[in-house]
């Protein structure tokens, strides 16, 4: 199965690095969309199917937990595993977003091993690798 | 404290960038050329900014081991977005060994181009002065209003 994944982060920047650690993960990547906010990752979600959901918590015009609360309070987006990517590692900051369901985080500065982890994690028996392996890459 | 941003700032770099900072008494002259400096602006009860300054070589070094390109394919928006991205990173990681108290919120990193021969390079309690591949990194904490 091809996931569809969904980006979102303010920095074109720093979606081009997570697209460019999702190619080399070894996830069976479809389609990869990005938004600079939760607003766009609202406007992609409306229009497309997506099965992941990586995504900044700082961003201007609505932020990552706003994203999340708002998927969860949609039926059809309410099972869709979101993981955030972020610079906030304060507990007492990401404790309040627990509610939300979402299925983990990765801390910036991050490792490209450490988003295929995390990924294997959520997605299981369902994970298969995509003949692409991060050992010998040039990251 | 600034033992906690220099922590920050050789996690990030090590870790996103490859590049190993090094302490060296005569970094102040390593500044030369066009640069560029971004911070991230903090606010709660007291206002500051976390953030740093680089010589244009070394974001493009940055930049390039990033994205994974090769330097001359590493366009202005890319330096100017990789620089505020690792003023967040730095920030973010600084709050963590702080232990910085949740009324504290980090903004979004602001950056701007400079003259670096322009500018007065000194360290002090809080500007820290360090050497990246003979190249100039300026990290800072500073009050604002």
């Amino acid at each position: 199965m091809a996931y569809n994944v969904l980006i979102v982060d303010d920095s074109a920047t720093m979606r081009a690095l997570v697209r460019k650690v999702l190619n080399i993960s070894g996830l069976d990547l479809g389609e990869c969309f990005e938004g600079a906010n939760g607003r766009e990752a609202l406007e992609i979600l409306q229009r497309n199917w997506i099965d992941l959901v990586l995504s900044d918590l700082h961003m201007p015009e609505m932020d990552g937990a706003a994203l999340v609360r708002a998927m969860r309070q949609d039926h059809l987006w309410q099972t869709i595993p979101v993981v955030l990517i972020t610079t906030e590692g304060r507990q007492e900051v990401l404790a309040p977003l627990s509610d939300c369901s979402i299925q983990g985080y990765i801390r910036k500065p991050f490792r490209p091993e450490d988003i295929k982890e995390k990924l294997q994690n959520i997605l299981g028996e369902a994970w298969v690798p995509h003949g692409r392996e991060l050992e010998g890459c040039d990251f | 404290m600034v033992e906690s941003l220099k922590a920050a700032t050789f996690e990030v770099l090590e870790t996103m960038f490859f590049l190993f900072p090094e302490n060296l008494e005569e970094a102040a002259t390593l500044f030369h050329g066009p640069g560029l400096r971004a911070w991230v602006p903090v606010e709660g009860p007291k206002n500051f900014r976390v953030g740093l300054t680089v010589p244009l070589p070394l974001a493009q070094e940055m930049a390039a081991n990033f994205l994974g390109l090769e330097k001359d394919r590493v366009t202005p928006e890319n330096l100017e977005d990789v620089v505020k991205e690792t003023a967040n990173m730095v920030a973010g990681s600084f709050f963590i060994k702080e232990q910085v108290p949740k009324d504290f919120n980090l903004k979004p990193p602001e950056a701007i181009r400079l003259d670096l021969d322009s500018q007065h390079w000194e360290e002090n309690s809080h500007h820290l002065l360090l050497a990246v591949e003979d190249l100039g990194l300026e990290v800072f904490l500073e009050k604002t209003k």
